[in-house]
């Protein structure tokens, strides 16, 4: 779900590095408002050099396999500091391994970093719900982990298909957005099962790990 | 995990020389006036401009195609979709599958300009030591936590996937097969990365002791990039910003 090199217009590459760059300037600056906000980085570097890592496991669809984006889970862990830690995670991709790239890491930052945003604050909500009522919560969770990659997807195929060029059939442009977000809804489904497994064992093992958004 | 992108970061070439910073800044002005590039006459002068870089560079061939691999994917989808949902004009066709001019011209540029901004990028990032980047960016006025949380993710990427290597080889040891999709995998493979986070963030408690006992956060660091201009950091960047902004103007003077 990264959109590379070469493929969208200038003016929208460099509006994703304007977007970006704000949305970063406005993180950094509730960061910054935070008490002792230094003495999260190190758990904020580490958590995301393990997302990082953690979205190279494969998950087996037969006859194909996919890589987990897990940005509703960052958005929930992370909160604030979710936005630049998805930038460094696809700054990291676009140079070592191609994926994306360099003038659209911008765009491909919105299109991963605002729904976990999003998900940071819905997350806080958990709260609300009373202990005894864990279904509850176990929904919202599932919510913010096939939601957030369902608003992805929406975004990168709108963002890829209404760009691409302007002699692009509007029928067959629409028609390919529903089929791409079929796909994906698959993908979301097990995002979300995913998300509340790692949740829950994470309420069961580490709890303090929750509490930092 | 940690890709080998700097494997070749300190052979001797003219681009090995060029200073890192004005690296960034003069080859970043000439991935987005590739980016700019709507018109196929201007193809050829790109391609000529990201094989001299390369060449320059003396980073092997093998190196830039052994990357290409992965990210090729996308575009051999490019090729094999928009040939036949762009445009009007059908050029061949057979049965009911229409191929069309204008997507198949709209291939070609795509492509192109990928792998040049491709190759510039490889040039940018595989001539200097990841580390020479980072502190480039921070003297380019990057904020200070995202250059803190950029070297700190950097330094114990390679760490924490050897670690998820090991906890995969001891799932496989223990009889785990992830080969069908069903909740008790997804839940083991939900363990996997717990486990991963927690064990990500008791070494993050442990980092930041550490940092603390080594004064981070009451000192003030010096961003200023003493490195001084070299005649070869100098030429290079005033060339390269001059070919940025002729793109940028030839695409204009042609449309």
């Amino acid at each position: 779900m990264h959109v590379p090199d070469g493929i969208l217009p200038p003016a929208v590459a460099i509006s994703g590095y304007g977007i970006s760059g704000g949305i970063t300037w406005y993180c950094l600056k509730q960061i910054e408002k935070q008490n002792n906000p230094q003495a999260q980085i190190p758990r904020s570097s580490l958590l995301t050099a393990a997302f990082f890592v953690a979205s190279s496991i494969h998950i087996p669809i037969p006859p194909i396999s996919i890589h987990l984006i897990l940005n509703g889970l960052v958005g929930a862990l992370l909160g604030y500091y979710a936005f630049p830690a998805i930038l460094i995670g696809l700054f990291f991709q676009a140079v070592m391994f191609g994926h994306g790239g360099l003038s659209t890491l911008g765009i491909n930052g919105i299109i991963m970093g605002v729904p976990a945003l999003f998900a940071g604050y819905l997350f806080r909500f958990r709260y609300l719900f009373k202990t005894n009522k864990k279904m509850l919560q176990n929904v919202l969770v599932f919510a913010i982990g096939c939601g957030t990659l369902l608003i992805s997807a929406a975004l990168f195929t709108t963002i890829v298909l209404t760009n691409i060029s302007p002699d692009f059939n509007s029928e067959l442009e629409r028609n390919a957005i529903f089929i791409s977000l079929f796909a994906y809804s698959i993908q979301a489904i097990i995002e979300g099962s995913i998300t509340v497994a790692i949740i829950s064992f994470l309420e069961r093992v580490k709890p303090q790990l929750l509490e930092g958004n | 995990m940690r890709s080998s992108f700097e494997g070749y970061a300190n052979l001797s070439s003219p681009i090995h020389q060029w200073e890192q910073k004005s690296k960034i800044v003069a080859l970043l002005s000439l991935i987005f006036a590739f980016a700019f590039v709507k018109e196929l006459v201007l193809l050829p002068a790109m391609i000529l401009v990201t094989a001299s870089l390369y060449i320059l560079s003396r980073l092997p061939l093998s190196f830039l195609l052994s990357r290409l691999r992965y990210p090729g994917l996308f575009i051999v989808g490019a090729i094999l979709f928009l040939p036949f949902a762009v445009g009007n004009k059908i050029i061949f066709s057979i049965g009911f599958l229409e191929i069309r001019q204008e997507g198949c011209l709209l291939v070609g540029l795509i492509t192109v300009r990928f792998i040049c901004i491709f190759t510039v990028s490889l040039v940018l990032f595989g001539t200097a030591p990841f580390l020479s980047t980072i502190k480039a960016m921070r003297s380019l006025g990057l904020p200070n936590i995202l250059i803190d949380m950029m070297l700190l993710a950097y330094r114990y990427l390679a760490e924490l996937a050897e670690m998820l290597d090991k906890m995969q080889l001891a799932m496989k040891l223990r009889g785990f097969r992830f080969k069908n999709l069903n909740g008790r995998n997804l839940n083991t493979i939900a363990s996997l990365i717990g486990t991963l986070l927690v064990r990500s963030y008791d070494r993050s408690v442990l980092v930041y002791q550490a940092m603390i006992l080594r004064g981070y956060g009451y000192q003030k660091y010096n961003f200023k990039n003493n490195n001084k201009i070299n005649k070869i950091s100098y030429f290079a960047s005033i060339i390269t910003l001059i070919i940025a902004f002729s793109l940028i103007v030839a695409e204009f003077l042609i449309v």
